[in-house]
């Protein structure tokens, strides 16, 4: 096997960990799985797309811009789609049917703005995409950075979470009664969350832009294989998101090179059941117990 | 004469019934209209599946395209490369489908429900994507083409009698999955979903409820896909895309999740739908968002519950004679189970919670565990019920070690329990909250109930008057015919006693029963206690309620800070210099002291 296939698996897998990372960052207070993740993903890719190479904006301007923007999209998303739907009841799972047409109305309107043509990215300068030769491995010079920005940002929101915010976030996951008892409120960390947990989003969709184009298909692809990251790694834990992206990466890029890239979407599945049925809480999590 | 209000629906039904058993009456044999027909009903069928399982249980399907995918490919395939007959194609069809279903889904069901939706998106979309790679198998994008109508005797079935049929199938699951509903199977899939500890406690097992909810879902996709196979005659990996799971999702929403009628209402409407966008066809998935995310906000029961309710405000109810109350049945003894505790920790991260308690309540006795806030009473509770895995001890049932069990084993040992917060399922009578504590107790198989043999119907009938039985004998019988939500939080209380005591339970583990009841009610719940008690039911009392715990129990254990502070007879208890520190502090000590 070539050392190729692993390195573009990392690669690959770094996206799928940043994708893990930003549905972490929403459920952690909310309890809710944004299906509508995957297209805020494609979302972030195809404005930032559109205002570098059409209307010409620095980087650095349209980077920001576009998180604020897709962020801002994140919290009418909160506010219309989530928060009406817990208010009514905390157990219930109706926010996965109104995430999930959430998803529906963003994928359609950006396919009619934008059309279906992928939109080609250049990467930051004095990044490129041109193939460096590394001995056994050929990687571009903006793929190895993405996968060290990747271990930088998981490092960042995991330091973020020890924060006095970030353990008031935990404590709402645990019990949100008890956290607003103690003063904190519920609903203004569920409508950060969903800011920032889109933001992120944003940004996963900007740095893949490079490698994968921006166009409407990378919504739904990349929401599965964030997803099949975040529950391989225990969802809640960015560490292990990092390494089930890296897990999933190699898988995929291992399984397509052997089989056929057909198989692709097979294989990870075929990972993520199994992984599911020997450790239902994923590799990096324990088992949390109910509380009656 | 039946009054208006039960009339209508009955009218409105046998009107639906007509239109449909008439309609190829009036059309042509070759026409659109009965093939549309004929293909809503195949959408109905999978769509009463789809509800059972999103609606009822609670699992919602983002990936059902790919079972009625698994059906239609069955029969394209084997009537075509094989020549089987359609009908055991189908039976083929079926099984595959709920067969690789459950293969993929059986992680999900045991964690929470967002992750059954992921499975099944996945696995579409990995089924839809294996189809186009298996060329050998399937013919790729081509498609399997020419499948041949259905025969029996030497006939073959031309566009009426398939008609027909799909008509009849339909009926078939509507009736089969009607029957479930009302039964066990249908207040257990209902308590999975809106409930679950409700469920453990009456002894069932969330995953298997789950599981028999997805494979009767996953067979009727099955059956549709097969008569799907044998309308269009062709099967192309196009016919199954996302979308069309979409499409399944938004017409049981459309209809009314969780109701009977509303996977029909919502095929029926769907079927309009695409008839008036026409020339919008690109906007099509950015209206259905549209449509699903309004009716969740808006209407969460869908045109099924719209129509429900302006139905009611149209006509009042007639106020409903309260179900005749049984007469004073004479209830049996109860064997009681002992229950022996020892050396039992439990740590939650740095908290124990519990640290070597020991306590024991012999068979038919009343005991109670008292104590301050946190001090790990409740903990005690659900590890000896099972809802908690404790660190170190044991915990003996009559007799027998159940630590580590699971709940539901527990509860169908004969321990029954109520919480802190009464946990009935809001939306079922308070009679079918009783009747639900039965579960484990009711024999007739998913079979029976689904055909509704005479055996079942016994059994349903003769559990519904013993469940009446004990709401009479807590109290509450001229409520059980109202939703348990809306009963007063005291009531609530006693129906959740009357639930555990329909489950044959020999040991009743109470978490703080008096918390919230007012002082008659209070008065009231003594008196049940004891007569409990006197049936010879074991009782374990978790109470903050001093003087009834005097009043009831023969032993107190006193726990503090996770151990046992005392233990004894409630007089001398109470009167223990440490239990009053415990309880009232140093101060309050010293100031109450005789100089």
């Amino acid at each position: 096997m070539d050392f190729d296939v692993v390195a573009h698996g990392i690669v690959a897998g770094s996206l799928y960990a940043l994708v893990a990372v930003s549905f972490n960052i929403l459920y952690r207070p909310t309890n809710v799985f944004n299906f509508a993740q995957g297209e805020l993903v494609m979302l972030g890719a195809m404005i930032f797309a559109s205002i570098t190479s059409l209307a010409g904006m620095p980087w650095f301007v349209a980077f920001a811009a576009t998180l604020i923007a897709v962020g801002l999209i994140g919290l009418v998303e909160e506010r219309v789609a989530v928060a009406p739907i817990l208010a009514r009841s905390q157990t219930g799972t109706g926010w996965v049917i109104t995430t999930l047409a959430v998803s529906l109305i963003i994928s359609n309107l950006v396919g009619r703005v934008w059309g279906p043509d992928p939109i080609l990215v250049k990467p930051p300068q004095p990044l490129s995409m041109e193939t460096l030769d590394l001995g056994p491995s050929h990687l571009s010079s903006y793929e190895i950075a993405l996968v060290l920005v990747t271990i930088v940002l998981v490092a960042i929101v995991e330091s973020a979470y020890r924060t006095l915010k970030g353990k008031a976030v935990m404590a709402v996951a645990e019990d949100r009664e008890a956290a607003l008892l103690r003063g904190i409120d519920p609903g203004s960390l569920g409508r950060w969350s969903f800011f920032l947990g889109a933001a992120f989003a944003a940004m996963t969709g900007i740095l893949a832009a490079p490698i994968l184009y921006a166009s409407t298909a990378l919504g739904p692809d990349l929401l599965l294989k964030g997803f099949a990251a975040a529950a391989v790694g225990s969802i809640g834990n960015n560490r292990g998101a990092l390494i089930a992206g890296y897990i999933i990466g190699i898988t995929e890029a291992v399984g397509a090179s052997l089989l056929s890239p057909g198989y692709q979407e097979a294989v990870i599945f075929i990972v993520v059941l199994t992984v599911l049925l020997v450790r239902p809480q994923g590799l990096f999590g324990s088992p949390n117990a109910r509380t009656v | 004469m039946m009054p208006l209000r039960a009339a209508a629906p009955l009218a409105l039904q046998a009107a639906a019934l007509a239109v449909a058993l008439a309609l190829p009456a009036f059309v042509g044999a070759n026409s659109y209209a009965l093939f549309v027909a004929t293909q809503l009903g195949i959408y109905t069928i999978a769509a009463i599946g789809l509800n059972l399982l999103s609606g009822y249980a609670g699992q919602v399907s983002l990936g059902h395209a790919a079972f009625v995918a698994i059906g239609a490919y069955s029969v394209a395939l084997l009537t075509v490369d094989h020549h089987w007959s359609f009908w055991a194609a189908a039976a083929v069809g079926m099984g595959l489908a709920a067969g690789l279903g459950v293969l993929a889904a059986l992680p999900a069901f045991r964690l929470n429900t967002w992750y059954f939706a992921f499975i099944t998106l996945a696995f579409a979309l990995v089924f839809e994507k294996m189809i186009v790679e298996w060329r050998w198998l399937t013919k790729g994008f081509a498609g399997v083409v020419g499948v041949p109508p259905p025969s029996a005797f030497g006939y073959e079935f031309g566009p009426r009698p398939l008609y027909y049929t799909v008509v009849l199938v339909t009926i078939v699951a509507f009736v089969i999955v009607r029957n479930i509903i009302d039964s066990r199977f249908g207040r257990i899939f209902v308590a999975v979903r809106d409930v679950e500890p409700a469920a453990l406690a009456v002894g069932a097992s969330p995953q298997r409820t789950k599981l028999v909810a997805f494979v009767i879902s996953a067979a009727l996709a099955g059956i549709a896909g097969a008569f799907f196979a044998v309308q269009k005659t062709v099967v192309t990996p196009d016919d199954f895309t996302a979308d069309f799971s979409i499409f399944f999702l938004l017409t049981i929403v459309l209809g009314g999740l969780g109701t009977l009628w509303g996977p029909i209402i919502g095929a029926l409407v769907f079927f309009l739908i695409p008839e008036l966008l026409t020339g919008m066809e690109s906007w099509r998935m950015f209206i259905y968002g549209v449509i699903l995310l309004g009716l969740m906000l808006f209407a969460p029961h869908g045109l099924y519950g719209a129509l429900r309710q302006a139905w009611r405000r149209l006509t009042p109810p007639t106020p409903r004679a309260p179900a005749e109350v049984a007469q004073r049945t004479e209830h049996p003894p109860i064997a009681g189970l002992s229950l022996e505790i020892s050396g039992l920790s439990k740590r939650f991260g740095g908290v124990l919670a519990l640290d070597g308690v020991e306590f024991s309540a012999p068979a038919g006795s009343c005991c109670a565990i008292v104590g301050p806030n946190g001090s790990g009473k409740t903990t005690l509770l659900n590890l000896a019920s099972g809802y908690y895995k404790p660190d170190a001890g044991s915990v003996k049932i009559g007799g027998i070690e159940t630590l580590g069990s699971s709940a539901q084993k527990i509860a169908a040992r004969g321990v029954g329990r109520t919480f802190q917060t009464p946990r009935l399922i809001a939306g079922l009578t308070a009679l079918d909250n009783v009747v639900l504590g039965a579960f484990m107790r009711e024999r007739a198989s998913l079979l029976s109930i689904a055909l509704r043999l005479p055996y079942a119907r016994q059994e349903a009938r003769r559990l519904r008057e013993e469940a009446l039985g004990f709401l009479h004998f807590v109290g509450v019988a001229d409520r059980a015919e109202t939703e348990a939500g809306e009963t007063p939080h005291g009531q609530q209380r006693l129906i959740e006693i009357a639930r555990a005591m329909m489950g044959g339970t020999r040991l009743i583990l109470l978490d703080e029963p008096a918390a919230g009841l007012s002082m008659v009610e209070l008065e009231r719940l003594e008196l049940l206690i004891r007569r409990i008690c006197n049936l010879g039911a074991t009782i374990v009392i978790v109470e903050h309620h001093l003087d009834l715990v005097a009043n009831i129990a023969s032993y107190v254990v006193v726990l503090d800070h996770g151990t046992a502070l005392a233990a004894g007879k409630p007089a001398s208890v109470f009167n223990d210099a440490r239990v009053m520190r415990a309880y009232m502090g140093e101060r309050a000590l010293q100031a109450a002291a005789p100089a």
